[in-house]
């Protein structure tokens, strides 16, 4: 590890009812959360959910229609050598392809008025210390994304904030990648993430923060939103439409998951046994389905309308 | 370390990130063989109605030989200011670009001086290019060097401003279109077509003088190189400014343009 040794104080990301509206079209919708320092924060939701919005916001990249975002109680713009209290990565094309990797390190480095002497550093951190005199229009998307975190990190940063950082790195990637962020973490950094890949944010982040169509759904550690969550039964059946019917009638949610099989959700085996059984229904499995990050995201994310409130898992 | 103020280092990534891509090198590259050609068109003189290739020897003729880069200040220049900041957009290099500076104004400010700085750059190399070319062709058809070199002082300042202001003009344009060939075309274009045929209506028509257009303004910098020179074409027509009320002018139309599209485009989120 080469990032600088000992604690490094990290700063508390504040998202504060923001609000973008593009048009007609409301990408972020009174939008507030909070970051802390020393954990991995998963900022997850499914496409169009406004999570690279609201990091550009945060970044200073794009201007709310109201509300706000603070890093360490300042606006980023407001932020003294921003380079060196925060590192980002949002999309792997930033780059000029034909400019060399390493010299594209310099010119950040030059440009953030930083110790070029850490670019080597850096480099080899993310593995491109071979590849830094390549063209990047020759770099493959995952060695683009390493070079991303490297520029990331040069500042050697007490806050990051990665927007799919894992977008193009392979299986040893991926897990050096988690390494790396668990790594940061410990060292008291402000870790904030936007993955689509579920599970990997189920072996990386601490806390999420889950948004669909602009609005929170959820925020709280990862391990008391799944235990708090409702649970679902998996249940195959012959008769799926008369099991269907009589769990709405019972004021659940089945929702069909192939031509015999129903998952009902908010319900414990508990109720939904004697539920079949006085209704004389054939079962051929009844599971109860563990709630994990996956389940978690899409009871929150799917079926919804715009004008649903988000639901108050944990205390805000 | 000690911390080494915004501007100094803007301007110096500025010019890193120039000098680490083909796009500013290829326009010097262009200028400086328009320069060539314009050396060559000098020696082509007419005498008793027969063009001759023979060295220059009236003032005028050598002042326009001295001036030889002037169709490159023209035509390169603000290309090369067009590619300082439409590169940015092209590539998305503006998000890495504000991330570590995000005060906007700041980074617009360096790039005007970065422009300004590689169009000198350019201009130097137009003028490198007369001394390796001209000297040797005056020499070898029996001209005086020495009467050359006379016009260094009435032709190099006055063209060397022309580059850097031509320059900064383009870098205006880039930040009005952002689009990268857009802007080539919408430099090129007023320069060569629009300008002289604004210029030649109101000329014929109302006997106005639009002298302050850029490049008229840019004929009253480079003086009588200018009007008589290799990109003389559009400039023959009615009187110029002053040399000074050219330059003025000429920043005048840079800093106006890049204000217009700060306002109107580098403000905008970038996405």
């Amino acid at each position: 590890m080469t990032v600088a040794d000992g604690a490094v104080r990290g700063a508390t990301i504040e998202v504060k009812g923001l609000t973008k509206r593009f048009g007609s079209v409301t990408a972020v919708d009174d939008l507030s959360f909070t970051v802390k320092p020393g954990r991995i924060t998963g900022f997850l939701g499914p496409n169009g959910a406004g999570k690279t919005t609201t990091l550009r916001i945060l970044l200073d990249l794009a201007t709310p229609t109201s509300g706000s975002c603070s890093i360490g109680g300042l606006r980023y713009r407001d932020i003294p050598d921003p380079a060196r209290r925060v590192g980002a990565v949002l999309e792997a094309t930033n780059f000029h392809p034909s400019r060399r990797a390493r010299a594209h390190l310099q010119m950040m480095a030059i440009e953030a008025g930083l110790d070029s002497s850490r670019i080597d550093a850096v480099l080899a951190l993310v593995g491109l210390t071979a590849d830094a005199r390549r063209k990047v229009g020759g770099y493959s998307l995952g060695m683009r994304q390493r070079l991303q975190l490297a520029g990331a990190l040069l500042g050697d940063p007490s806050v990051l904030v990665l927007d799919e950082p894992s977008n193009g790195l392979d299986p040893q990637g991926i897990a050096w990648l988690r390494d790396l962020l668990r790594h940061l973490a410990s060292e008291g950094r402000t870790i904030l993430v936007s993955s689509h890949l579920l599970a990997e944010m189920a072996q990386t982040v601490d806390d999420v923060v889950i948004v669909s169509r602009g609005q929170l759904r959820a925020q709280g550690p990862l391990s008391i939103l799944t235990s708090q969550s409702q649970s679902s039964m998996r249940v195959r059946t012959p008769e799926l439409d008369r099991l269907s019917a009589v769990a709405r009638g019972a004021g659940y949610v089945p929702r069909p998951l192939g031509d015999d099989t129903v998952l009902v959700d908010g319900v414990t085996p508990e109720a939904l046994g004697p539920l079949i059984a006085s209704n004389g229904i054939v079962v051929y499995e009844l599971v109860q389905v563990s709630q994990n990050l996956e389940s978690l995201f899409l009871e929150l994310t799917t079926s919804m309308t715009p004008h649903e409130q988000p639901p108050e898992m944990v205390p805000r | 370390m000690t911390a080494i103020p915004a501007m100094p280092r803007l301007v110096r990534a500025e010019l890193f990130k120039f000098r680490t891509t083909p796009g500013p090198w290829v326009c010097v590259a262009v200028a400086v063989l328009l320069t060539g050609l314009g050396i060559t068109t000098s020696f082509l003189l007419a005498r008793n109605g027969v063009v001759h290739f023979t060295a220059p020897t009236t003032t005028t003729q050598l002042r326009r030989l001295m001036g030889a880069g002037y169709t490159a200040a023209i035509v390169m220049a603000p290309v090369l200011g067009v590619l300082c900041i439409t590169t940015e957009y092209r590539h998305r290099i503006l998000t890495a670009t504000l991330l570590l500076h995000p005060r906007r104004p700041d980074v617009l400010v360096a790039k005007v001086l970065g422009s300004a700085i590689w169009g000198l750059f350019m201009g130097i190399a137009s003028f490198v290019m007369v001394a390796a070319m001209g000297i040797p062709l005056l020499s070898a058809e029996g001209g005086s060097v020495s009467d050359f070199l006379h016009q260094v002082g009435p032709v190099v300042p006055g063209m060397l401003a022309a580059f850097i202001l031509l320059a900064v003009y383009g870098m205006g344009i880039g930040t009005l279109v952002r689009n990268q060939i857009a802007g080539v075309i919408l430099a090129l274009g007023l320069s060569l077509v629009l300008e002289p045929i604004v210029v030649a209506i109101f000329s014929s028509l109302e006997h106005i003088d639009v002298n302050f257009l850029p490049t008229r303004a840019t004929q009253a910098i480079a003086g009588s190189v200018a009007a008589r020179g290799v990109g003389g074409a559009s400039g023959t027509v009615g009187a110029l400014l002053s040399w000074w009320l050219g330059a003025v002018a000429l920043v005048l139309w840079g800093l106006g343009t890049t204000v217009i599209g700060y306002f109107t485009n580098f403000r905008r989120d970038v996405t």
